[in-house]
């Protein structure tokens, strides 16, 4: 255990790509939707899409997880679960924090209204109906799964090389396809877009828990006869 | 030199690995004994790094076993704990200053020594404000060098440590591993293709070559295994008679024969009696033409008639 927890040290011996990137992002495209609001001459409240921004960039960190660290930790004999396990701890740890700074920010923009430009960065009403510890859930959860997406994708490349990574991603593409044209040949719109509404964010969020931890299932698979 | 009964921690049997169209280790089996040094020779790609990556778990066999301190080292990391191998292409975080990798090291090798390592930094005159991707090659061999003496690990394997090294670099690698090995022994698997460099270091000599081990024997029985017969050039070449040569060099009517086989007491008569010279074989050019000779590039030729 202990050394799983060495883990997270040995991660965050990035602290660029962990720690100061992400809030680079998070502070800069906070400015930005802050001055493009200034300049918006509209009294309504105003919203924008700029908060995904720092959660993207953790697709790039869950990549970086890997390709950057995998090979050091083999070279410092930890074995791979200890390096998987130490790695999620990791990416738990920025996701929470992550998301604690989100619920504070939405909860002085509520108090604020809008900074008093009437203008929302963290405070999204759909991401907020089921209160700040439900949006608090939703980015947690969404950080989290972007992370390991990152962390899958990096896994199969690194075991299977580009080739095969690549068509993993096309053949999800069509995957994806194939299920929108079900979707439009039984007619089932109105039926999804009722489901997505009555499940709210935090059923949603749940779902996305499920195909972030098995993703975490494959890549754990997958990195089991990684060579670094 | 051997006083005490020697204890086994590697064991390797029928170690095979294939590569689609390639066979880097073909079923290898031999053992390592506890707190001895090793010299694993071979030329490149002969299959030492793979044989180390497999013996750490960082690679997999394709079949075969490997047992270290008894046990299976994949995915356990009470062995694995007990061995450190830093690769020679090894890759470390993308920010990580020499010392970031050492702190870590720390927190991983149980035996791992603070001391040790910051008098090895000095030593090597190693940058420690400086990332590690922007090292210079002998500095980048040097942080593994630091890493792999300081962690005192049961097992230390050095997979061609000094490349980039200079020669006054390559000699401080040298003496303070055997210092360090004097105050805390631990068994030492060294790779290296710098063979006479590493001939005073190493006690037992590990010689592979296709993915096969050749030769396994105490470096001093391998010495004896040649030797060379130096004199004017009809004397040699009579002593040499219905023996297995494997080089000759000769300058002027001078001739210097390398023969395989312990030399008897009667030969030692019969080289005195002739006026001729004995001089040792180095360790290098031994391999060199073991190696040559098992592949039949050089054929050795047999003198006279087979008796």
């Amino acid at each position: 255990m202990n050394r799983t927890l060495n883990v997270i040290r040995m991660q965050l011996v990035n602290r660029q790509t962990f720690v100061w990137m992400p809030l680079i992002i998070l502070g800069g495209s906070f400015a930005l939707s802050m001055l493009v609001y200034a300049m918006i001459p509209v009294d309504a409240p105003k919203y924008g899409g700029a908060a995904q921004a720092p959660l993207w960039y953790l697709l790039a960190v869950g990549i970086q997880a890997l390709t950057m660290t995998f090979p050091f930790s083999q070279a410092m004999s930890v074995t791979r679960r200890e390096f998987y396990l130490g790695t999620l701890l990791t990416s738990g740890l920025a996701a929470v924090l992550l998301a604690a700074i989100y619920m504070i920010g939405g909860l002085v923009e509520q108090a604020t209204t809008g900074w008093g430009l009437n203008g929302y960065y963290f405070y999204l009403p759909w991401v907020w109906q089921a209160g700040a510890f439900g949006a608090g859930f939703f980015y947690a959860v969404m950080a989290m799964l972007l992370f390991i997406v990152g962390f899958w994708a990096a896994t199969i490349y690194k075991r299977f090389g580009g080739t095969v990574l690549t068509i993993v991603l096309v053949s999800l593409g069509f995957l994806l396809v194939g299920l929108l044209w079900l979707a439009i040949r039984a007619d089932m719109w109105d039926e999804i877009w009722t489901w997505v509404a009555t499940a709210g964010v935090v059923g949603t969020t749940a779902w996305s828990l499920v195909l972030a931890a098995v993703l975490a299932g494959i890549a754990f698979l997958t990195l089991r006869r990684t060579v670094p | 030199m051997m006083t005490t009964p020697t204890e086994t921690v590697i064991e390797v049997a029928g170690l095979t690995k294939r590569y689609r169209d390639t066979v880097a280790v073909d079923d290898v089996s031999f053992a390592i004994e506890k707190d001895r040094i090793y010299g694993l020779l071979g030329r490149n790609g002969a299959g030492k790094t793979t044989v180390m990556s497999i013996l750490t778990a960082q690679n997999f066999a394709t079949s075969g076993d490997v047992r270290v301190f008894g046990q299976h080292p994949y995915e356990n990391a009470k062995v694995l704990r007990r061995m450190c191998f830093v690769r020679e292409s090894q890759r470390y975080p993308d920010d990580a200053l020499p010392s970031h990798a050492f702190a870590t090291a720390r927190l991983f090798f149980p035996r791992w020594n603070q001391e040790l390592a910051d008098r090895l930094v000095a030593d090597f005159q190693l940058p420690m404000r400086k990332r590690i991707k922007k090292l210079s090659r002998g500095q980048l061999s040097a942080v593994g060098v630091i890493i792999g003496i300081a962690s005192r690990a049961e097992i230390t394997f050095f997979d061609e440590p000094y490349l980039g090294l200079d020669a006054v670099a390559r000699q401080i690698f040298y003496d303070r591993l055997l210092e360090d090995y004097t105050e805390a022994p631990r068994t030492v698997i060294l790779s290296s293709h710098l063979i006479d460099e590493v001939a005073n270091l190493i006690e037992r000599v590990l010689v592979i070559d296709r993915g096969r081990i050749l030769m396994n024997e105490e470096t001093d029985a391998v010495r004896d295994r040649a030797a060379n017969i130096v004199g004017e050039t009809a004397a040699v070449e009579a002593f040499v008679r219905g023996r297995e040569v494997i080089h000759r060099e000769s300058l002027g009517h001078v001739s210097s024969v390398t023969v395989l086989g312990a030399l008897t007491d009667d030969d030692r008569r019969e080289v005195a009696a002739s006026g001729l010279d004995i001089a040792p074989v180095s360790l290098q050019q031994l391999i060199v033409r073991t190696t040559q000779h098992a592949n039949g590039e050089h054929p050795s030729t047999q003198e006279g008639a087979l008796r």
